[in-house]
């Protein structure tokens, strides 16, 4: 099977380009993109990228496959390339390459970082712990799974446009995460945070986002409730 | 954040969901309609000048190039329109699950596809 992965190392390449391999693979069974990836690999040592678990769990191995971004442990290549084409693998898209599939993760960590993604609770700890009710925790059921693989703020072009600006689809669900926890004290001080054009507006509802998650999560209706908290604060 | 390297932004390479294509269509024909616009009024307001001028508007308005920006005109009202409809209700929270966003998306091509059709057959 030809794969064509997208290679730049700084030190020698003035910029990127691709580079086909033609990897042998087992005709018997469905192998995942991390699979192939590790015999192109075997192939040429100098290929690199960013991977630990290979099951889907550690969001290490989120790059482009054939247009769309997932984690390449988790997806079968029939699914990404379809019989007999080529699998074309990218880094993802709109953050800089270190180095072939390797992006640097800095503007996606401060994002997440601006939205204080841990617990905030001014009120003195219980003896015991901090109870919820069943009905309280289920909120947070679709919002604590993400694994901040990248996938879905690099696949959004309000993110590509607005790094800086816009925290993105992975910091807006943790955000959301926060606002809908029944222990969280701090819920005004977080939206006062993201009253602004930028931090959730910009937001235009394409679902990137959720079209890509691993997890399958829906950023995009935990952005639609932070916009309902933030107008109903405003009135 | 500038730092020299290269990024992996080459738009044609991404494969696209269709509820981004709606987005980017709903732009487009919000675009098109901007200039339309200020035909259409300059057209209105030749015509109610004076006899002459509803002549002068109906002419122009004949030609084939004339029946063509018309109904791209009215195409592109009608998808901005049903593209909005998605919009406002995924503003107020319906269809934000991704099947339903995705159906939703689906149904506003369809539906635009066949107002351009009628459109086209009335112009035509």
């Amino acid at each position: 099977m030809l794969v064509s992965i997208y290679r730049y190392n700084p030190e020698q390449d003035s910029k990127p380009a691709m580079q086909n391999i033609e990897v042998d693979v087992p005709a018997d069974r469905d192998l995942m993109v991390l699979d192939v990836l590790e015999l192109a690999k075997a192939k040429d040592p100098s290929i690199s990228y960013r991977r630990s678990c290979r099951e889907g769990v550690c969001g290490s191995d989120g790059m482009n496959i054939n247009g769309v971004n997932g984690l390449a442990c988790i997806t079968p290549v029939s699914r990404a390339a379809g019989p007999g084409r080529k699998l074309v693998l990218r880094p993802l898209p709109g953050l800089p390459v270190i180095r072939d599939l390797v992006v640097d993760l800095t503007q996606f960590y401060r994002q997440f970082e601006k939205v204080k993604p841990w617990l905030i609770n001014d009120e003195t700890p219980p003896a015991i712990e901090r109870l919820q009710s069943p009905e309280e925790r289920e909120k947070l059921d679709g919002l604590y799974e993400c694994i901040l693989c990248a996938c879905c703020s690099t696949s959004c072009p309000s993110f590509w446009w607005n790094p800086e600006k816009f925290i993105g689809p992975a910091g807006l669900l943790q955000a959301y995460r926060f606002l809908a926890d029944s222990r969280d004290t701090a819920t005004a001080e977080r939206l006062s945070e993201l009253d602004d054009p930028f931090s959730v507006f910009r937001c235009r509802g394409i679902m990137n986002c959720v079209s890509v998650c691993p997890k399958g999560l829906n950023p995009t209706r935990a952005i639609g409730h932070i916009r309902s908290m933030l107008l109903r604060q405003g009135t | 954040m500038k730092t020299g390297r290269p990024t992996n932004l080459n738009l044609f390479s991404f494969k696209w969901p269709v509820t981004a294509l709606v987005s980017i269509s709903h732009r487009i024909s919000g675009i098109l309609l901007f200039p339309a616009i200020a035909l259409l009024l300059y057209l209105l307001d030749l015509s109610l000048a004076s006899e002459d001028g509803f002549r002068q508007a109906a002419e122009i308005l004949a030609s084939p190039a004339a029946s063509f920006i018309t109904w791209l005109t009215l195409a592109a009202l009608i998808f901005h329109l049903i593209a909005g409809c998605r919009h406002l209700l995924m503003d107020i929270g319906i269809g934000e699950t991704w099947r339903a966003a995705r159906s939703a998306a689906i149904a506003v091509f369809a539906l635009a596809g066949a107002g351009a059709i009628l459109a086209g057959l009335w112009i035509w």
